[in-house]
């Protein structure tokens, strides 16, 4: 297989070149980083519920919906990305996708074991520390007859843009998002104190996907790739793709941190008043939550202890702990309920 | 009919992508069988196919996310869709869940007799099956 180390490449070709590959038959690997900042959004998601277009436009951040799966994320040149792109009959790619992303991200979780971060492969797609962090982001997609996998090593994040460029309800949500990212996950620079040479990152990349793909040979993009890779920039950077309605969603906000770690706000509309309650967990269990809204909250003070009250107990337990909560404190909250409470943490469903 | 841990119902017909059809006159509702949801795994969103759009058979028409893989979805019929399942949108897990009932995926008007499609009973479905659970380890 050909190995395609193409250094920092326009934004927009750091994208495109590996869409091209599978519409021109083309297997390969390929390593690259954008040269300027851009937001890349998941296939299937919604470009203007996800993101705030019009901060992004302010700033002059590009925008691009890939057709890979995942979330939104804002990338820049303190990722070094691979690309594998990967005919489906090749025996060298299993056909079960837990298999696939086993064997394909164990050279990524092996490069980040030979720079010195522990690091190991875990199911479905995540490479996390051994303190459970989250060190890159991967996604996959069936293009054609190709099986494609993007994913990065992480020199370092700009957390502080993420979180902008995400679209969210209010500065208390947004807070929250970039604790938790912080929390959740980290980078070379991070682990490390400061991130590895480009070059030994990439050559340790390389060098660990060989022991799955066998010797790859280093060469240079043909012009057939150029040629495609303009084709596709006519109907990739419409409006229309963009903003192609995808996925949508009803009165809940959610935004996915890693493998089992979510922070939600949802508003629920009780007899009482509008509840907006923001919720983070990490496997079900409760990390942090934010209750507002234009309830009455009897005694005065109490909701903040409430909000502490909830903080370690799980999901399941949610509803049962806000009852024993109103009845040890004697909580009068007129239209609102513990189930009402329960609804906006994301208990129950409020569709 | 059980095939293994899998389910596939007497009286749909299946192709060679793991999907199911259930023709009823002129008319065929589509999903994904049993085998092919747990290929995919967890699936976290199902898109809606476009009502009133041409599908052909083995062409891809719709996509779906699961362990952020996008995968495409290959026509078991050439027709019109003329329904969606558009609860798949809010909960892609009835793929997973319910792949015959709740899980179907659209009704299509068929454009063209069905063809090459097998049945449970039929021993090269049988077959097939089985080279699909020993490629995929399942």
């Amino acid at each position: 297989m050909n190995l395609y180390d193409l250094g920092r490449v326009p934004w927009l070709e750091s994208q495109l070149i590996y869409h091209a590959f599978p519409r021109l038959g083309m297997e390969g690997l390929i390593l690259l980083a954008p040269a300027e900042p851009y937001v890349c959004i998941g296939y299937h998601q919604d470009a203007e519920q996800e993101v705030d277009l019009a901060y992004c436009r302010e700033h002059d951040i590009p925008v691009f919906r890939r057709e890979v799966g995942g979330g939104a994320v804002y990338l820049d040149g303190q990722q070094l990305f691979f690309q594998l792109i990967i005919h489906r009959d090749n025996p060298l790619a299993p056909r079960d996708r837990v298999e696939f992303y086993r064997t394909f991200l164990a050279p990524v979780a092996q490069s980040y074991q030979d720079l010195g971060v522990k690091a190991h492969h875990r199911p479905v797609n995540d490479i996390i520390t051994e303190a459970g962090r989250k060190i890159s982001g991967t996604g996959a997609a069936e293009i054609d007859d190709y099986a494609v996998l993007v994913g990065n090593l992480i020199a370092d994040f700009d957390y502080e843009t993420m979180v902008r460029v995400l679209r969210v309800p209010d500065a208390k949500f947004r807070d929250k998002v970039f604790k938790s990212l912080r929390e959740n996950l980290t980078t070379l620079h991070r682990e490390l104190g400061q991130a590895p040479p480009w070059q030994t990152m990439v050559d340790t990349l390389a060098r660990n996907f060989e022991s799955v793909l066998g010797p790859l040979t280093p060469a240079e993009l043909p012009e057939v790739v150029q040629e495609k890779v303009a084709e596709l920039a006519r109907t990739h950077t419409t409006e229309e793709w963009l903003l192609a309605p995808r996925r949508r969603f009803r009165e809940d906000r959610k935004v996915k941190i890693a493998e089992g770690v979510e922070v939600v706000q949802r508003v629920h509309k009780a007899p009482g008043g509008l509840i907006r309650g923001t919720v983070e967990t990490q496997h079900r269990k409760i990390v942090a939550v934010g209750l507002s809204g234009d309830f009455f909250f009897y005694p005065a003070g109490k909701l903040a202890d409430l909000e502490q009250a909830l903080v370690g107990i799980k999901m399941a337990e949610l509803q049962h702990v806000l009852e024993e909560y109103y009845h040890t404190n004697a909580i009068e909250s007129p239209g609102v309920t513990p189930e009402d409470l329960a609804v906006a943490l994301g208990a129950a469903s409020a569709r | 009919m059980e095939i293994g841990d899998y389910s596939f119902p007497d009286d749909l017909l299946y192709d060679r992508e793991h999907n199911w059809a259930q023709i009823d006159g002129n008319t065929a509702t589509i999903g994904m069988t049993d085998f092919g949801q747990d290929l995919a795994g967890e699936i976290i969103y199902a898109e809606t196919p476009l009502v009133g759009r041409e599908i052909t058979f083995g062409e891809p028409f719709v996509s779906l996310e699961s362990g952020k893989w996008v995968g495409r979805i290959k026509a078991i019929v050439t027709g019109k869709i003329i329904e969606a399942n558009e609860e798949l949108e809010w909960e892609g897990t009835l793929i997973n869940d319910d792949p015959y009932e709740e899980g179907w995926l659209a009704k299509v008007e068929l454009g063209a007799e069905p063809e090459g499609l097998l049945k449970a009973n039929d021993p090269e479905f049988a077959e097939f099956i089985a080279s699909e659970r020993e490629k995929y380890g399942k």
